[in-house]
């Protein structure tokens, strides 16, 4: 009995990794690229890789402005070694 | 001209500390959630059973949930950057370790004792904590924005990690994995994530002419904040949302364990029960979006009382509409509202019993939700075998989300809540 339960909870784990689900988003995606597994992991990676880039990019260019304030708002990296 | 571009202001440090926790939230999530797709190969390679494997994930959630409090005190009375950053290192550790899983216990020990400790450090618990400092108008909408990040990475991070373990090896996969979370959500969080606004001169939503520093500290305590968290169980409000999230951890788990189970047995495909079911993972981050973003315009206990009482609805619409339609409406409406909740018991609870002991509390809340999600599988379960369906598990749930509705409703946030206790015009609780 709690093996079977224990079984459904992974089986059905409440994410997106259900079984039958990524199956579904694999033929879909397969079909969508028809290249092999590496285009899907080259566009995902690519796409996982620019979320931090463009958080860091956007602090860069935002160097200006925050200078023009910065009696105000210190750089984290000055107040760290304050502390 | 010259003037306007002047007086532009740099974007809130806030900003960037909201989108290093989503980012580590994205990262967390999804690579926990990867788990499913290492269960074939590990059974093909070491002969495993699907209950064997199970273990180690029901221990690690249930370990998850019984470490979070304990976390959030260390959270509390340290540094929440270094508890961040320490359970982010020894995730990302632990995660790249187990491309050199070679036993049972191995894996059972790195997955379901170690990596879920961890998690519970870099937790959305936590980064809600931290971010409840750095914002208080803006403050369930940042952490809507959180919580949809942890749901982004789940449908993101685990398609990757399918295909690159059909184009590599599971061995490979868990080592990418891994180094995803030291590679790029470590230093996120070294680079933007900082204690407080106060600690960068700077004071909570980026406000720069609303006085001193202790002014606007002033303005995030409410009439009850608490020193310790054990002060929080004397007063009504923590019982009543602690109350509310135990069934919300109810009902969902319910559904998780049960709905594809329950879709199938309606006369639907494995595939479109499947398919539903993703949707309803799709719906959660414009309800998580969609919550927070409303919060802070209608006050938290109101929106967070129709949530539950929408995933009561669900749950009616469900039984009294046998076969595809009814779970087709339950999945949108239950999509809507599962992970809505989430944004608007953590900053309720943080405008009603302030910051400083808000990440143990909130842990502590977690851990009623997730017992009440652990509870509820298995008693589904064995209603199921009793009567042979799930309609009885099903009303049971649906039946408890109203009372649980009315213990949010009933939350006297005009009273309690910091919101308003200020003097600026705000929109009505409607206590």
């Amino acid at each position: 009995m709690m093996a079977s339960m224990i079984n459904f909870i992974l089986a059905h784990q409440g994410d997106a990794a259900d079984p039958e689900l990524l199956r579904w988003i694999k033929i879909q995606l397969d079909h969508i690229f028809g290249s092999g597994p590496w285009a899907v992991v080259a566009i995902m990676g690519v796409v996982i890789f620019a979320m931090p880039v463009f958080i860091i990019v956007v602090y860069l260019m935002q160097a200006k402005r925050r200078a023009a304030v910065a009696p105000v708002i210190q750089e984290p990296q000055e107040h760290e070694r304050v502390r | 001209m010259g003037s306007t571009e002047k007086t532009q202001k740099p974007i809130y440090f806030g900003w960037y500390v909201c989108a290093a926790t989503v980012f580590v939230a994205f990262v967390t999530t999804g690579a926990r959630s990867s788990f499913g797709i290492f269960i074939i190969p590990l059974e093909e390679e070491f002969g495993w059973s699907r209950f064997m494997l199970s273990l180690a994930v029901g221990t690690g959630f249930l370990i998850n949930g019984l470490t979070q409090p304990f976390v959030g005190r260390l959270f509390d009375r340290y540094s929440g950057r270094t508890v961040i950053m320490v359970g982010l290192v020894i995730a990302g550790l632990a995660t790249a370790s187990l491309s050199l899983t070679f036993n049972y216990l191995y894996l059972f020990f790195v997955f379901g004792i170690l990596l879920s400790t961890a998690m519970s450090g870099a937790s959305i618990t936590n980064t809600m904590a931290l971010l409840s400092k750095w914002f208080h108008r803006k403050r369930s909408t940042v952490l809507g924005i959180n919580v949809a990040g942890a749901s982004l990475g789940g449908l993101t991070l685990v398609p990757f990690g399918m295909f690159l373990l059909q184009a590599t090896s599971w061995r490979v996969t868990w080592l990418a994995l891994g180094v995803i979370i030291l590679a790029l959500a470590l230093p996120m969080v070294y680079l933007f994530i900082r204690n407080s606004p106060e600690d960068m001169g700077l004071q909570p939503d980026g406000d720069t002419d609303a006085g001193t520093a202790d002014a606007a500290s002033e303005r995030q305590r409410g009439p009850i904040e608490v020193e310790k968290w054990v002060d929080s169980f004397r007063s009504w409000p923590m019982w009543q949302i602690s109350g509310a999230y135990t069934v919300c951890g109810a009902t969902t788990g319910m559904i998780s364990a049960h709905f594809v189970p329950y879709a199938i047995g309606q006369g639907m495909s494995g595939t479109m029960a499947a398919i539903v079911f993703g949707v309803m993972m799709a719906l959660n981050v414009a309800g998580g979006l969609g919550a927070g973003f409303l919060g802070d315009r209608f006050g938290r206990k109101n929106l967070l009382a129709a949530v539950y009482a929408l995933r009561g609805f669900a749950f009616l619409f469900l039984l009294l509409f046998p076969g595809a339609t009814g779970v087709w409406i339950f999945g949108i409406l239950a999509g809507f509202s599962w992970i809505a909740s989430v944004p608007l018991t953590s900053s309720l609870t943080a405008d009603v019993y302030g910051l400083r002991a808000l990440a143990t509390i909130t842990g502590i809340s977690f851990l009623f939700h997730q017992v009440g999600s652990f509870v509820s599988i298995i008693v589904a379960g064995l209603l199921f075998d009793l009567t042979g369906s799930y309609t009885v598990p099903f009303a049971i749930g649906g039946a408890l989300l109203f009372p649980a509705a009315i213990s949010a409703f009933s939350v006297r946030e005009r009273k309690y809540s910091s919101r308003y206790q200020s003097g600026t015009s705000l929109p009505a609780a409607g206590d």
